[in-house]
């Protein structure tokens, strides 16, 4: 660190520059303090709970201690009491602003152990509204984006946007938020007759918005300054921590289950992965700026001929039996790979039950990006990893 | 006015003429300030914050109609604790930390299933609190899981109506008002409000939120 000396050989000597010389001769030099600061639990960067002990040596922070649990809700252990049947809505609350991805992924995982063969109608709507609710989420962190870097207007415009698209969900599905919809087997019902009609009017609207977002936010020059060659996480480290979604792909690589294993209709439509090139703050903010277009994208290709057929497959009753076997599967929701581990001993409940969420290891990027960066820019890189809490505690 | 509260009341209240009515139209202004004016606390734990504190502010529903839209990430500036989300044990001793730096009057609005009972983890889980009533007071309950913001403005509305009253569930019948907080030992504010409706019944003073 560097410390800062007063000096005041070339100016006149004034009565108040005699006392800061004497204190200068005290003290040899005006330096900086090490201390630690907590940043959390309850702040209004953290989104959410997350306490964050900062290592500082006067603005300048040295390290991070992200400290967890402050929203632990035992999810994993409550999973082996409940059964497959009544988890679905659990990952409802883990990561929230991706409910519809994170029911599917665990739906996935018992279609899977049950061999379980979807139609055509099921795959195609949970892979719209899925991107849907991407575009949803990214609407969500732009506004907060903007909101941590201290500019309020983009959190106005990505939550007048985002109502539309809460408002579609409102209707097809019955809820903003928690949605509970994707079910093993299938949906919880059927959508509307004017789903289609509606998703196409919400496309029509967001399309031109996507450029008013470049020129309201993006173009700005404060805001390339404090992203540009922020946080620069290489490839290397990103893969080493586990890191995955849009902060993996900001860093160079191009993994996307959606293109590596594809999983519902993905296979049949032609969509691009955005990647970033060194990995800073405005690679990530990028990233995500095009990933709300290729969804827009996908949704297009898919949302003039949803095929007909029946929304659930297999109507289970009250209890699912897994047959014994351990089983895997992951899905790409909007911060990553979200992951089931299921130990199944026949019984119509888990043996044992592990999420592996994308936020966790997201998380801890920022113990790598923050040493040797101002306050200010930690909090744009939290921002800019876009964590949900309790998808990290469980 | 024929009411004996001239002996009762400290010597500094003695000076108001005319005694009850003016006091009663000072409670009613300064609680109807306070129920405008509402500071709420950036504290959002998990899904509640985004539909209560975040979609509730932004732009579609906008909490400013209601004047509570100043969120202070400080509690020594704010005056409202809306508890969003889960509270497990870990946390709760935070919660009340910051409950007490508040400084008063303060109010508490639980939203959600979770900050209500525990909500979906109310059984088999070994980390949730029941409710944040085992934390802190609460004057407002908000079901939902999470609660729509309009269901938010709704238990919000409730709040300020309580505040305009002048007392609230977490203290019923002892709620502190400015002047009445400083009523000598034996007086019950029962006592003096049974007076003031006795001796203004026919003057249409009371009753004027019916």
């Amino acid at each position: 660190m560097v410390t800062t000396t007063l000096s005041l050989s070339s100016v006149p000597i004034s009565s108040l520059d005699k006392r800061i010389q004497s204190l200068e001769n005290e003290q040899s030099s005006l330096g900086t303090q090490e201390y630690f600061v907590n940043m959390g639990p309850q702040h209004p960067s953290t989104h959410g709970v997350l306490r964050l002990v900062l290592h500082l040596d006067g603005e300048t922070v040295k390290e991070v201690i992200p400290v967890l649990g402050y929203v632990h809700r035992g999810m994993e252990k409550k999973c082996e009491f409940i059964g497959y049947r009544q988890q679905v809505h659990l990952t409802d609350r883990l990561d929230y602003l991706c409910a519809l991805m994170n029911n599917w992924a665990i739906s996935h995982a018992i279609e899977k152990a049950l061999n379980i063969e979807l139609n055509e109608r099921i795959q195609v709507v949970r892979t719209i509204l899925a991107e849907l609710q991407r575009i949803q989420s990214h609407q969500l962190w732009w506004g907060v984006f903007g909101m941590d870097l201290g500019a309020f207007t983009p959190f106005l415009y990505g939550f007048r946007d985002r109502e539309k698209i809460t408002a579609i969900f409102e209707d097809t599905i019955g809820a903003r938020l928690t949605m509970n919809f994707i079910q093993p087997g299938g949906l919880m019902f059927d959508i509307t007759s004017d789903f289609a009609q509606k998703v196409k009017e919400f496309i029509a609207y967001f399309k031109p918005i996507l450029n008013e977002y470049d020129e309201l936010f993006s173009g700005n020059i404060i805001v390339q300054e404090r992203l540009r060659n922020v946080g620069i996480l290489d490839a290397k480290t990103a893969i080493s921590i586990g890191t995955t979604g849009p902060i993996l792909r900001a860093s160079g690589v191009a993994h996307d289950l959606r293109k590596l294993e594809p999983y519902g209709v993905y296979s049949q439509v032609q969509f691009d992965v955005p990647v970033g090139a060194t990995g800073d703050c405005w690679d990530r903010y990028q990233v995500r700026m095009q990933e709300m277009r290729e969804s827009i994208k996908i949704v297009e290709q898919l949302i003039d001929n949803i095929p007909e057929g029946k929304h659930m497959v297999m109507k289970f009753g009250a209890k699912i039996r897994v047959p014994e076997g351990v089983y895997y599967s992951e899905m790409e929701t909007a911060r990553g790979i979200y992951g089931n581990f299921i130990v199944a001993d026949g019984s119509e409940k888990p043996y044992r039950l592990h999420m592996r969420t994308p936020n966790f290891n997201n998380l801890w990027s920022i113990i790598r990006m923050a040493p040797g960066l101002r306050i200010a820019d930690l909090v744009t890189i939290l921002s800019s990893i876009d964590i949900v809490v309790p998808d990290i505690d469980r | 006015m024929g009411i004996t509260m001239n002996q009762l009341l400290p010597k500094s209240l003695e000076a108001i003429p005319g005694g009850p009515a003016l006091l009663t139209s000072l409670d009613s202004l300064i609680n109807w300030a306070r129920s405008n004016s509402l500071w709420p606390l950036t504290f959002g734990t998990s899904c509640c914050a985004i539909e209560v504190m975040m979609a509730a502010g932004a732009s579609h529903h906008d909490l400013a109609r209601f004047g509570a839209e100043v969120a202070r990430p400080s509690p020594r500036q704010a005056d409202l604790l809306v508890v969003a989300g889960t509270i497990v044990k870990r946390m709760a001793p935070r919660l009340k930390v910051l409950y007490e730096q508040m400084a008063e009057p303060k109010y508490v609005i639980a939203t959600g299933a979770c900050a209500i009972s525990g909500g979906p983890f109310i059984y088999e889980s070994y980390a949730t609190v029941r409710g944040v009533h085992e934390v802190i007071p609460v004057d407002v309950y908000v079901p939902g899981c999470p609660p729509r913001p309009e269901a938010f403005f709704y238990g919000l509305l409730a709040l300020q109506r309580l505040i305009r009253e002048g007392e609230t569930i977490r203290k019923p019948g002892e709620r502190k008002k400015p002047v009445l907080a400083a009523l000598p030992p034996g007086i019950t504010l029962e006592q003096i409000r049974s007076e003031l409706i006795a001796n203004l019944e026919n003057k249409a003073v009371v009753n004027r939120y019916e």
